[in-house]
């Protein structure tokens, strides 16, 4: 496991422990998992530039792609949550009557 | 150059402890932003600068101006920073966990690891992922069209989360 390996592994996982363990608003949710996806990014790019493999090279693109559609369903949800309940804490998600 | 390559993989790492250690929206943002722009150093020291590119420039300047805009839906007068306790000790808690686990893996660590594309590049017009990329028009022409059809369905996806009015996709807005 060379450093670069291990620190994109490593920012992988701190933005899956960031995702699982603190939820106080749904955006830093959504920034975890956007943190997520970068760290996919660079470690798809890594492989392309360590390997020599060239034709993978269009993989980080398509991936950045599919990323922002996440994004932009995420925001989505956090623009409709703030009007149904007017604040984006998770802690306010499961009244039954707002 | 290999200490250049590990101060940038170490802020990789920091900026990514930022955003998951529970601050607030706003300083989870900048702590992206550090993660992106470390992210695209650590690219251009392997030697992909057109991927380090669309990093910077479709990432900070099209998803991440998104993101701090909506940091804005969830303002607080009191934002936490690192500046707070609770955010500080988790922070201080994953760079302690990532510094163990690196302690664990770092004997195979010499300078052999650091690979770069394009060993010949003095011979050839054009960088290794430029002509990579440059494949996503010809070979990989009905991925390209898979991924513009995904985007035109979450433009509309987007717009049915946020129309509202009792006609949308959430009727309680």
């Amino acid at each position: 496991m060379t450093p670069a390996h291990f620190a994109f592994s490593s920012t992988f996982m701190l933005g899956l422990a960031g995702l699982a363990f603190h939820r106080t608003h749904l955006l830093s949710a959504l920034l975890c998992l956007e943190g997520m996806m970068l760290s996919l990014f660079i470690a798809l790019a890594l492989w392309t530039l360590q390997l020599d493999s060239t034709n993978f090279a269009s993989s980080p693109m398509i991936l950045l792609a599919f990323s922002a559609c996440e994004a932009s369903a995420g925001l989505a949800l956090l623009v409709a949550t703030a009007r149904t309940h007017g604040t984006d804490r998770l802690q306010s998600l499961n009244l039954l009557q707002c | 150059m290999v200490y250049m390559m590990y101060c940038l993989l170490f802020g990789l790492v920091v900026g990514l402890a930022a955003v998951a250690s529970n601050p607030s929206p706003y300083f989870a943002a900048l702590g992206l932003v550090l993660v992106a722009g470390m992210g695209c150093g650590v690219l251009v020291g392997h030697g992909g600068s057109f991927l380090s590119l669309i990093l910077f420039l479709i990432y900070l300047g099209g998803m991440l101006v998104v993101f701090a805009y909506s940091a804005a839906l969830a303002a607080e007068p009191y934002p936490e920073g690192w500046g707070s306790w609770p955010v500080l000790g988790l922070a201080v808690g994953y760079l302690v966990g990532v510094g163990v686990a690196a302690g664990m893996v770092m004997g195979g660590w010499y300078q052999e690891s650091w690979m770069v594309c394009d060993e010949f590049g003095e011979f050839s017009m054009l960088r290794g992922d430029i002509s990579g990329v440059a494949m996503m028009y010809s070979s990989g022409g009905g991925l390209l069209i898979t991924g513009a059809w995904v985007l035109l369905l979450t433009l509309f996806v987007v717009l049915e989360l946020t129309r509202g009015m009792g006609r949308g996709a959430l009727r309680a807005v």
